[in-house]
């Protein structure tokens, strides 16, 4: 099957206007599978850390959003054990106008604003909202543990 | 190497217009002024390490006075450029009067200041008493207490009686060289910016002319330009990309300096030569309007440059003023008269701007007509309710899909859309411009229509037929 001329222009842009701190290389084998790496946003408890994620982009892209996982350990309570992400513009949120730079803007912006009213983590939300503090602490020392490049 | 002399060398050898190199910065003559002002500072005891410690003996009784929010009398000495100015400061046009003056006791010729070491005040007290016989004068002032009697106690008068009390004596120390550099600065700054307005007219008129080339050669109408219009598009399109004068990008925005541009037109040049893209103009007047283009940019860069050694020139002549005199021009008294007029930056950007609308959009580029969604041309072009324009081809699918709100703004307009909103005079124009695209793409959709009606067979039919 051709590659979608979509596919071929976003892969194009990732890397001639690349986007600070974000970077996605797609597999040389396959086209729709992209290797994601994420730098913590400063000052969140993620600062200093490279996150990687795997991106994959299903048949039926861009009417259906790609599909993303942390790959780093993470703790957030937005993101759950598997690295699975709790963001609207990934479900029912998506619009096919959207594209993999904007998607990963979002999820480096939700780095920088975890949400544990809307949580995927349970546990982590929990301690969140009870003591935000050590929450928060313990998100910067998985950072360090994890996510050190 | 010393700067005067790259300066003068760069004038020489980057090939600038004549009256350029006449409206520069004429920094060797600026240099000697500065040698004749110390001259004339040392004639009269003010040497620049005597200077630099009373220049620092004021701010710190300023320092002193703003930390402790108090307005003190007077400070034992001012220096004073264009001392009768008004609110109006910016007027470049009135001459500057640079002057120092000295607070003086009347009766002793001290200094009017506890705070100077014993080997200041002999100098300056000698300084005061030596005015008449050097170019110094020795000015009475006007009995400030006695108008304050008289009951006309406007702020002005308080702010003078501030500065000047009675029982002092003013020294001023009339600095004719100093006036001299910063007469012919600050004349040689407007000449530059005449220069400039006069540049930026005549590359609007360059512009335009070659516009109106573009224009023509591209003309859609005209059978005889079909195959050239995709080669300007390819240059432009390379052009632009390049980002010359200035970047668009997230990691690269805002104005380049000369190198900088310099080294992208340079790669620009490079990737069409590569292309061969030169090579596919026969006809004379492609050729000429390609060069002309070029001219154009080249002669950018060069005002970029010109404008960038200029105002190095001008900052590096106010710092040895100041390394010279320790008057401290450039640090406190000085901003508001002397600005560098933003030569190189406005005049890249206007022009930049004018190369845009005048040459560039005259040829559309293919990313402005393409369908947010599959990035192909806009063919069919359905412009929905809310205003957005999509292929046919995404909103069969969308609609296929019940996917109902718009792709950009959310609207339910996907839903409700028919062939009623087929935008056909968007259409034209995509046929006039784009004819291969076009083709293709319409290629494209009758056989995803096959697809859709008989299924994914009907792709690999189709292909062989």
């Amino acid at each position: 099957m051709t590659t979608p001329k979509r596919i071929i222009k976003e892969t194009e842009r990732l890397v001639a206007e690349k986007v600070p701190g974000i970077s996605a290389v797609p597999h040389d084998d396959n086209v729709r599978y992209f290797d994601v790496k994420i730098d913590g946003p400063s000052q969140s408890p993620y600062e200093g850390g490279v996150f990687n994620l795997e991106l994959f982009l299903p048949d039926d892209y861009p009417m259906t959003p790609p599909k993303i996982r942390f790959l780093t350990k993470i703790y957030h309570p937005n993101i759950d054990r598997l690295g699975r992400i709790c963001l609207d513009v990934l479900k029912s949120n998506w619009s096919p106008a959207l594209q993999i730079r904007t998607i990963l803007l979002s999820i480096q912006a939700l780095l920088g604003a975890p949400n544990p009213d809307d949580p995927l983590a349970n546990d982590v939300a929990q301690k969140w909202k009870e003591d935000e503090k050590a929450a928060i602490e313990t998100a910067r020392q998985w950072t360090q543990q994890h996510a050190k490049a | 190497m010393k700067f005067g002399h790259v300066f003068k060398q760069t004038l020489k050898n980057e090939g600038f217009p004549p009256d350029w190199v006449e409206s520069a910065i004429s920094y060797s003559q600026l240099k000697k002024c500065i040698n004749r002002l110390t001259s004339e500072l040392s004639e009269v005891g003010l040497n620049p390490q005597t200077l630099a410690r009373l220049i620092k003996q004021v701010e710190e009784r300023n320092a002193k006075e703003a930390q402790e929010n108090t307005k003190h009398a007077d400070s034992p000495l001012e220096y004073l450029l264009n001392h009768e100015d008004g609110p109006e400061k910016g007027g470049v046009q009135k001459p500057f009067q640079p002057k120092l003056l000295f607070h003086v006791n009347e009766k002793t010729g001290e200094l009017d200041s506890a705070m100077l070491d014993e080997e200041t005040k002999k100098k300056l007290h000698m300084l005061a008493l030596e005015s008449g016989l050097t170019d110094l004068r020795v000015l009475e002032e006007p009995d400030d207490s006695k108008s304050i009697e008289s009951g006309a106690s406007s702020h002005t008068v308080i702010g003078h009686e501030c500065r000047r009390r009675p029982g002092y004596k003013t020294v001023e120390v009339q600095l004719t060289s100093d006036s001299e550099f910063f007469t012919k600065l600050s004349s040689e700054l407007s000449g530059l910016e005449t220069l400039q307005d006069r540049e930026e007219k005549r590359m609007h008129d360059k512009i335009e002319e070659l516009g109106k080339q573009v224009a023509k050669l591209t003309d859609p109408d005209r059978r005889s330009n079909k195959k050239l219009i995709a080669v300007w598009r390819q240059i432009f399109q390379i052009y632009v990309e390049n980002d010359i004068f200035f970047g668009t990008r997230e990691t690269d925005h805002g104005g380049h300096d000369a190198g900088m541009a310099a080294q992208r037109f340079q790669k620009f040049a490079n990737t069409i030569a590569q292309q061969g893209l030169v090579d596919k103009f026969k006809k004379p007047e492609c050729l000429q309007a390609l060069t002309s283009f070029m001219n154009i940019n080249r002669e950018i860069l060069q005002g970029l440059k010109f404008g960038e050694i200029n105002r190095t020139a001008m900052t590096k002549i106010l710092k040895k003023f100041d390394k010279q005199t320790n008057l401290n021009v450039a640090r406190s008294t000085f901003p508001l008269t002397i600005t560098y007029p933003s030569f190189s930056s406005h005049l890249a950007k206007a022009v930049c701007s004018e190369l845009n609308t005048s040459i560039l959009s005259h040829v559309p580029q293919i990313d402005d007509y393409s369908c947010p969604m599959c990035m192909e041309i806009k063919w069919r072009p359905v412009k929905l309710s809310c205003g957005h324009v999509f292929c046919i081809r995404c909103l069969i699918v969308m609609q296929t899909n019940k996917q109902h709100l718009c792709p950009l703004c959310r609207q339910r307009s996907v839903v409700d859309a028919n062939s009623d909103n087929l935008d056909l005079e968007l259409a034209d124009f995509l046929k006039k411009w784009f004819p291969d695209e076009v083709k293709a793409k319409q290629k494209h959709n009758e056989l995803m229509a096959g697809v859709d009606q008989y299924g994914e067979v009907y792709k690999d039919q189709c292909v062989v037929m």
